[in-house]
């Protein structure tokens, strides 16, 4: 037990440190990367985000974003697996900001779309609403870099019944971003 | 979604006890009860009743059907009976391996003890003489054929002259099937809610690891597909898939649909029930059956006996 409250302490101390988080600047940020995503079990799904955060919003700290992530750019990449799209609304909060690796909290709510490529298939449920919080951290160095790996849940997946089966429930991500308005110091 | 919520309070409440189920002797699990062609194969196996065709016999057609995961052979029974009278076929009932015997056995099975079953019956016909034998499955026997022909099995041996596959499962409908390697050990087991007289039949408890063996082939099979799998020679394939199938996910259709095509490259077909029932042909012990119901088992037998026979 003492190992651990030990270890616990060393470790909020070097989370804590502010000499190698990001500060929170004072201008906004405008993140744009890859998101790397892959359902348990079943397609990975890759695509791009952009998030934009402002000052005057939570102080930096409540992140607005958009992201398409599409098994075309994964799984299905030359082969027979699927092409499906899902284009996502997020909103993320980034916890002690001066923590060099930052919990994060992300609500997503999007749209969800599988082509199955015949019309044998027309009566087959192919859309669905995408609702998905993701819980996660997020590497932040002075850099303007991000790289932010989370686990989520679809609250909406296919049963068999309704919608699309090959909407799976839980996914990892890994999301690597790059905030395109900050100047690296020379 | 309600099963994953179960599946994470069990998690938290049972970290490290996995349950041992309550089994009955009323139950195909205890180990009381077996399926009927262990006691007598030859009322199942063309190659047990039929080890010596003759030149007639060995060139009619032979159905090899195989049943589903924690099911028997009683899964084509009707099929048997409907069949009963009709001379211009041969069916094979086979029970796939681990199944109808105990929960210990079934327990201590992988998917390929299942699918050597299949193959053994296939062998043993090729070896008596049969020439014209065709694959009939439902549910998991499916992806065990799927993955046979990807496999390359019937390279060296005869080529099977239809695959007819119904309600086959690639995809789950029950997608906390995907978490089953993370929760399974703590869980033990899943039990199936089913009559009194399902339980003599199907197995009421399923092993986790069974599970796993179930998830790892469905695996196995989709990266098939997604690689594409090509029929042997003279080889057709059909999909018949219900509507709405809380089992094995319509999608699975899908997914055979794009990733398998003919020796000559033509797409396989696929016709889409309109039921809501897994394994669709299979009516008998049902709570509730409709017309609707009887009339997709009667066409499907019919279109399977036309397609072999002709």
């Amino acid at each position: 037990m003492k190992i651990f409250t030990g270890c616990t302490y060393v470790l909020a101390v070097l989370l804590s440190s502010s000499v190698y988080g990001q500060q929170q600047p004072d201008s906004p940020t405008l993140d744009i990367g890859v998101r790397l995503q892959k359902s348990i079990s079943l397609y990975a799904e890759n695509g791009l985000m952009v998030q934009y955060a402002h000052p005057k919003l939570a102080s930096n700290r409540l992140y607005l974003g958009l992201a398409y992530v599409s098994s075309r750019l994964g799984s299905a990449f030359h082969s027979n697996a699927i092409k499906q799209d899902s284009y996502l609304f997020s909103a993320s909060y980034y916890y002690r900001p001066k923590w060099l690796i930052h919990p994060v909290l992300k609500a997503n709510i999007g749209y969800f779309a599988a082509h199955y490529g015949s019309p044998i298939f027309e009566e087959l449920p192919k859309t669905s609403l995408l609702l998905a919080p993701e819980v996660g951290l997020c590497y932040c160095p002075t850099i303007p870099l991000k790289i932010h790996t989370s686990i989520g849940y679809h609250l909406i997946n296919g049963n068999g019944r309704s919608g699309p089966g090959t909407l799976y429930p839980v996914f990892l991500q890994t999301s690597i971003t790059w905030n395109v308005l900050k100047r690296l110091k020379k | 979604m309600k099963l994953f919520l179960r599946l994470s309070a069990l998690f938290l409440s049972v970290w490290a006890c996995a349950p041992e189920p309550s089994i009955t002797k009323e139950m195909l699990d205890s180990g009381t009860l077996f399926d009927p062609s262990l006691y007598n194969p030859a009322n199942y196996l063309v190659s047990k009743a039929l080890p010596t065709p003759t030149p007639e016999q060995a060139k009619k057609p032979v159905i090899i059907a195989c049943h589903g995961y924690s099911a028997t052979t009683f899964e084509w029974d009707e099929f048997r009976s409907w069949s009963a009278g009709r001379t211009d076929f041969l069916l094979s009932q086979v029970l796939l391996g681990g199944h109808g015997r105990s929960y210990n056995d079934f327990k201590a099975s992988s998917w390929h003890d299942w699918q050597e079953a299949i193959m053994t019956e296939y062998s043993q016909l090729e070896k008596a003489g049969y020439q014209n034998i065709s694959l009939l499955t439902s549910s998991t026997s499916g992806a065990l054929v799927l993955e046979l022909i990807a496999s390359g099995y019937f390279v060296n041996h005869i080529k099977p002259r239809h695959v007819l596959l119904v309600d086959p499962i690639v995809i789950p409908s029950d997608k906390s099937l995907s978490l089953i390697g993370l929760f399974g050990p703590m869980l033990g087991y899943i039990e199936t809610k089913q009559s009194i007289e399902e339980d003599k039949v199907y197995y009421h408890f399923r092993p986790q690891e069974t599970l796993q063996q179930l998830q790892n082939l469905l695996t196995t099979v989709r990266k098939d597909l997604e690689k594409g799998i090509t029929l042997p020679i003279g080889c057709d394939l059909k999909v018949y898939k219900s509507k709405k199938d809380p089992a094995a996910d319509p999608v699975s259709a899908v997914l055979i649909y794009q990733g398998t095509q003919t020796a000559d490259g033509k797409p396989v077909s696929v016709e889409l029930i309109n039921s809501d029932l897994h394994v669709y042909t299979r009516l008998k012990h049902r709570e509730s059956i409709t017309a609707q119901d009887q009339l997709n088992q009667t066409s499907t037998f019919s279109d399977i006996r036309q397609r072999v026979t002709h």
